[in-house]
């Protein structure tokens, strides 16, 4: 039976069947539908009633990252989730010194240390950034090697990679529930000031954004409506930095695996975007426990996203 | 089996041998979608003789169908140096995936082309995984029975640096529990020995050193 539900799930992604059985978004909107009309997004809240299908929340769209930026100004959290890093301990104090750095991070719920494997697993509400400064202050190499609800979801997580010349980042999605995902962001390179984001339906990048399609909206939703696909904006700072954390609700990660997400110069999206990245496939918790590239002896401490080797012509 | 091979052959430069377990693979979640009176042609698409009167008479009896006919994917490589190239995927209906390669900036000769588990590349290698293999056996050559799905063997280079390759694979759906979008292909700095080698690295990789570029496989309009 798992393999029918996996095979569909890909299956409506590839074919852009469109989801729409539970899109009947206007039951709880809970404490999250307060938040969606921020100033900051109400060009996209004039015109829907209720704001029922703006359903983007921008928890943190600072740049830098205070402490306990992921809790809004009402006190609404991200939802947990499990990420699992590997961290480079070698003895129990180690292990003893990264689980209590880690048991201090606001949101953090629980803390799963296995020195045999490295393998370190933090279930709760912390932007993974956070995380990832927390277990650097240890002083130890971590790497994140996984995220997601364990065993709810055939595909959990994702990744899209920009990888340059001008503009780098990574954005990663973690489903959380059925009808919620997170997503977590960092770019550098960008003008400062507004830039929109959004999925695109294609992961076609031969002409770069420009064939990407359109905005990814699977529903058909009303052109007044906010389509799922629309990410909102990014703020970045005078460095070109940005930061985001937020979540998106409805937003399935298995549908939006193959298609890319596209920032734009401005707020304006009307244009074809800057650049894009394939949103790719990434490695729910206990997937990958790979710490060693047996093509060429890297290890997961030395490996980086540009660890290419040369090509001698 | 044979003339099916042969037909094939014509047109393609690689062949998987192992379509027809896979193919029953693929084409059983249509069971739920279609009556159950479709059992009998996937009993006959075991055969890869059968293949092209099986999927136009799937195509006929579908009505639920969203897929189209054609299903296509598209992976743009990109590495460090002068390496980067186009890869698209081809697929009708549950039939087998033709993948086109054109890759530039190599030095010339064979390198092994592979397809990993994950498209990550945020810790480099280690974040895509190993070779695509839900079936986990060990490496091998494209045309083995035992072999990664993402074991597409090598692709050769010409005095130019450039390499283009078509390669037919059954093991590699656009569509299924087992598609790849989303997943990332790489290319390596040396020929894959296809498990051959009898180094301690040909069953798990080919022994094909390190990556010169890879890249995601994505959407395209079809």
């Amino acid at each position: 039976m798992g393999v029918f539900v996996r095979s569909t799930a890909t299956i409506a992604a590839v074919s852009l069947n469109p989801f729409s059985s539970s899109s009947s978004t206007s039951s709880t909107q809970s404490s999250f539908s307060s938040l969606t009309f921020k100033p900051r997004h109400s060009s996209f809240l004039s015109l829907p009633p209720f704001g029922l299908v703006n359903s983007f929340t921008p928890l943190s769209a600072a740049t830098m990252d205070p402490p306990a930026s992921h809790q809004s100004e009402d006190g609404a959290s991200l939802p947990e989730l499990m990420t699992e890093f590997m961290v480079d301990m070698s003895c129990d104090g180690c292990v003893k010194a990264v689980r209590t750095r880690l048991q201090t991070v606001e949101g953090v719920k629980s803390v799963e240390v296995d020195l045999s494997t490295q393998v370190v697993r933090v279930l709760g509400t912390s932007p993974v950034k956070t995380l990832s400064e927390a277990l650097e202050q240890t002083g130890r190499k971590a790497r994140l090697i996984g995220q997601g609800v364990p065993d709810n979801f055939l595909v959990s997580a994702a990744v899209s990679e920009f990888k340059g010349p001008n503009i780098f980042g990574v954005v990663r999605f973690a489903q959380v529930s059925m009808e919620l995902a997170r997503i977590e962001a960092t770019f550098s390179g960008l003008s400062p000031g507004k830039h929109s984001w959004t999925i695109n339906e294609y992961g076609d990048l031969t002409r770069g954004a420009a064939s990407t399609g359109k905005i990814y909206n699977p529903t058909n939703q009303e052109a007044a409506e906010e389509l799922l696909g629309d990410l909102g904006t990014l703020d970045a700072d005078e460095k070109g930095e940005a930061f985001f954390s937020g979540v998106k609700r409805m937003l399935r990660v298995a549908d939006i695996i193959g298609r890319s997400v596209v920032v734009y110069e401005t707020e304006d999206k009307s244009v074809p975007g800057i650049t894009a990245a394939v949103i790719a496939r990434s490695a729910g918790v206990g997937e990958n426990y790979k710490k060693l590239c047996t093509c060429d002896g890297t290890t997961i401490w030395e490996a980086t996203n540009s660890d290419f080797i040369t090509s001698k012509v | 089996m044979q003339a099916a091979i042969a037909a094939m052959a014509a047109q393609t430069v690689i062949f998987s041998a192992t379509q027809s377990s896979s193919a029953a693979l693929c084409s059983f979640p249509n069971l739920t979608r279609g009556s159950i009176a479709h059992s009998s042609f996937f009993g006959v698409s075991v055969k890869p003789a059968a293949r092209q009167a099986f999927s136009l008479a799937a195509v006929a009896q579908r009505p639920m169908t969203v897929v189209a006919a054609a299903k296509k994917a598209v992976a743009v490589l990109k590495g460090n140096s002068a390496v980067e190239g186009v890869v698209t995927l081809t697929q009708e209906d549950d039939g087998p995936t033709t993948v086109n390669v054109r890759i530039t900036g190599l030095t010339p000769g064979p390198h092994g082309f592979h397809l990993h588990e994950f498209g990550d590349t945020t810790n480099g290698c280690i974040s895509t995984g190993p070779h695509f293999n839900p079936k986990g056996l060990t490496h091998g050559a494209p045309e083995d029975e035992i072999r990664h799905a993402g074991d597409l063997g090598n692709i050769v280079a010409n005095a130019d640096g450039v390499a283009e390759a078509t390669i037919v694979d059954s093991q590699i759906p656009l569509t299924g529990a087992n598609a790849v979008i989303g997943r990332a292909f790489v290319v390596h700095e040396l020929e894959d020995d296809l498990g051959k080698g009898g180094h301690e690295l040909s069953l798990s990789t080919g022994n094909a050193g390190g990556r010169l570029a890879c890249g995601v496989i994505g959407l395209t309009p079809n």
